[in-house]
């Protein structure tokens, strides 16, 4: 009881969660959204094609044509927010918490801290997995919308990370 | 019987069975609206093409539970004290739970496991409703031995837990409620409450009846320019008025009849530090709230209620797994001041009180106005410009707006956070001023949100993520906001509190 301190807490000099460094996501998980999103597009366009082939009575050559630049567009757009969409996200471990954060037009930051992880599930898409990339995904009690999931980290590192979020080792990331 | 968990195994291989049919089921659902095509057209299909078919589902199909079958697997890592699945054909996945985080191991039996004599395992955590494992097949003998050894640790702690106070169940009928809630603040939470729903109802009855007398005596109620008709509108009018208030007589009756039905006798009784609820007219319901499960608190009143001295709460708690469906929400109805006080008492050991306050930036109203006032208007008469009957209804304008701006307005005024060292209070709501209380040792996670344009201004949204739901706060200062964050982050992470 004797040691026993109960200071007042400076809380000008707390960590500060928004001026820590994120990690962004791992350079060959770019590859694994383009691929990703090349695969949608080839499907948009198998689908644009065999309406041009099949072509009806319905469908002008302008009315094609309109149709066709809108595709490339949407591709186009489709393409450009995915990458933006894999430059803004980030992660980052802390001693006793864990952040992600993401988005395009309105940036969040998601804090967990490790005493309130549920439990761990390590998930590797068939893409990822090529390319030696796994995804983590921590669940808390809180339900759906406050879960993380970090894709795009190495599956060495992600094997790490899943012991390090399960407590059992100290931070030697 | 003692079996090793200690490396990975397999189900029951006759489990391909069980997966052979999830599979064929999942397919099924995906391509429903083929198969109804298929079935529409049976007659016109060539029925080799039919039989081929069929057999081609039938082998993928089995090759893919086969496969499902093959890739999963589960164990017990003994040293870490964890129980590990891993599943997966092309996308694999490893789910990792701690053994001390299991709540409740279920073991259940569909027709088809039953004929094929295997049985599912439902490894379930706190929180979240879905099941976080799931072993589909295997023997009776194992489910059990499983069982046991998943829940070794849970057991540990619950002997501890009982042996604190062994005469749970003994003085229950004895205690004397401490709250008992009368009729006539029944009577009173009757009249007051639900008048956003007798309104919206009102407003449906009330364009429904127009449109009716409209069609009925051929004119038109209220775009009736002829003075002949004068007199016949000015009838019609005070009737419908009339009409109306007897509409609102009618759902303020139905209303009341429905809380007195179902909170009839309203007891909570103090048992060994959790609350014992009981009421109902027509079936007794009683439920048991444990302090250390509530999440979120809410009380709100409206302005009526506030003259009346009368409050309802509701308290959200834990949820874990089957109790989910029935267990989420307690209501209180018609309680007084003094009566909340004590609950919150009860609740928290002190009474909740509002600090430090934050309040939302004037850019939130402009966006509510936008979104509820603007847009609307916008669509109303970009389509009405095209549809001239719609036109008619342009004199309605004026009074949403007049009504939607008034709402937004309140609702803005009453949009506050409160900040204490033990509490966060979200106070919201035009009519019904509701206050969501959690304490800070609730919170699982917290995200902060930003608008790429709001970052000069300073502003920012706040969203705390509990076990009984999230509370979030739009647009408030976001400096402030941070070193919240990082203080309530502090807090967490320095103490073991126990959240539920």
């Amino acid at each position: 009881m004797e040691n026993f301190t109960n200071e007042t807490i400076d809380t000008a000099n707390l960590p500060k969660y928004e001026e820590v460094a994120f990690t962004s996501l791992h350079p060959n998980y770019k590859k694994v959204v383009l691929l990703n999103v090349s695969l949608l597009s080839s499907i948009l366009f198998l689908g644009f094609g065999s309406v041009t082939f099949f072509k009806n009575n319905e469908f002008t050559q302008n009315n094609l044509i309109a149709l066709g630049s809108l595709l490339a567009l949407a591709i186009v757009l489709i393409f450009f927010f995915s990458l933006l969409s894999y430059r803004k996200k980030g992660f980052a471990f802390r001693n006793h918490d864990v952040l992600f954060r993401s988005g395009i037009i309105a940036t969040s930051t998601m804090v967990i801290p490790y005493n309130r992880i549920q439990h761990v599930a390590l998930h590797e898409g068939l893409v990822s997995r090529y390319f030696g990339l796994a995804k983590i995904e921590i669940f808390t009690a809180g339900g759906n919308s406050s879960d993380i999931e970090i894709p795009g980290i190495e599956k060495l590192q992600a094997e790490d990370i899943k012991q390090l979020l399960m407590g059992k080792i100290q931070k030697q990331l | 019987m003692e079996i090793n968990f200690n490396t990975p195994q397999r189900q029951s291989s006759i489990g391909i069975v069980v997966m052979f049919f999830d599979t064929l089921r999942q397919y099924i659902k995906a391509f429903f609206p083929l198969a109804v095509i298929w079935l529409v057209n049976f007659d016109k299909i060539n029925k080799l093409y039919l039989v081929l078919g069929t057999i081609a589902v039938v082998l993928v199909v089995g090759v893919i539970a086969f496969l499902k079958y093959k890739n999963f697997t589960f164990y017990i890592h003994d040293e870490n004290e964890e129980f590990i699945i891993s599943e997966g054909i092309f996308n694999k996945t490893i789910t990792t739970i701690q053994l001390d985080k299991i709540q409740q191991v279920n073991i259940n039996q569909s027709l088809l496991q039953r004929i094929i004599n295997v049985y599912e395992l439902e490894v379930d955590t706190a929180g979240g409703a879905n099941k976080e494992g799931k072993i589909k097949a295997v023997s009776h003998a194992l489910a059990l031995s499983l069982k046991l050894r998943l829940l070794e640790n849970e057991k540990k702690i619950k002997v501890a837990i009982v042996s604190e106070n062994p005469t749970e169940n003994g003085t229950v009928i004895t205690n004397k409620p401490f709250i008992s809630i009368s009729f006539i603040s029944l009577l009173k939470v009757g009249i007051t409450s639900n008048y956003l729903k007798s309104f919206s109802l009102l407003l449906l009855f009330f364009f429904t009846a127009s449109d009716y007398i409209n069609k009925f005596t051929g004119h038109d109620v209220f775009n009736d320019g002829d003075i002949e008709n004068y007199v016949s509108k000015s009838t019609i009018i005070s009737s419908l008025l009339i009409f109306m208030l007897f509409l609102f007589g009618i759902v303020l009756v139905i209303n009341l009849f429905r809380i007195v039905v179902r909170y009839f006798d309203y007891k909570i009784t103090k048992q060994k530090g959790s609350l014992l609820l009981s009421f109902g007219l027509i079936n007794t319901k009683s439920t048991i709230l444990k302090p250390e499960k509530v999440q979120i608190t809410t009380i709100s009143r409206n302005y009526f209620q506030k003259k009346m001295n009368i409050l309802e709460m509701k308290i959200k708690q834990a949820t874990s797994g089957e109790k989910t469906k029935h267990n989420a929400a307690i209501d209180i109805p018609g309680c007084n001041q003094l009566e909340k006080d004590e609950i919150l008492k009860l609740l928290f050991h002190k009474i909740p009180q509002k600090g430090y306050v934050m309040r939302p930036n004037f850019r939130k109203i402009g966006f509510s106005v936008f979104l509820i006032i603007v847009v609307p208007l916008v669509g109303f008469f970009s389509i009405a410009s095209n549809v001239p009957e719609l036109m008619e209804f342009a004199y309605i304008t004026p009074y949403f707006v007049v009504f939607a701006g008034l709402i937004l307005c309140f609702g803005y005024r009453n949009y506050r956070l409160f900040i204490n060292n033990d509490f966060i209070i979200k106070q919201s709501g035009a009519w019904d001023i509701s206050d969501e209380i959690i304490t800070i040792e609730k919170i699982q996670a917290i995200t902060t949100s930003q608008l790429f344009w709001h970052k000069r201004l300073n502003i920012g949204s706040l969203t705390m993520h509990t076990a009984g739901g999230n509370i979030t706060f739009h647009l408030g200062k976001f400096d402030k906001i941070n070193e919240y964050v990082n203080l309530w982050l502090y807090e967490i992470e320095t103490s073991n509190s126990n959240w539920m």
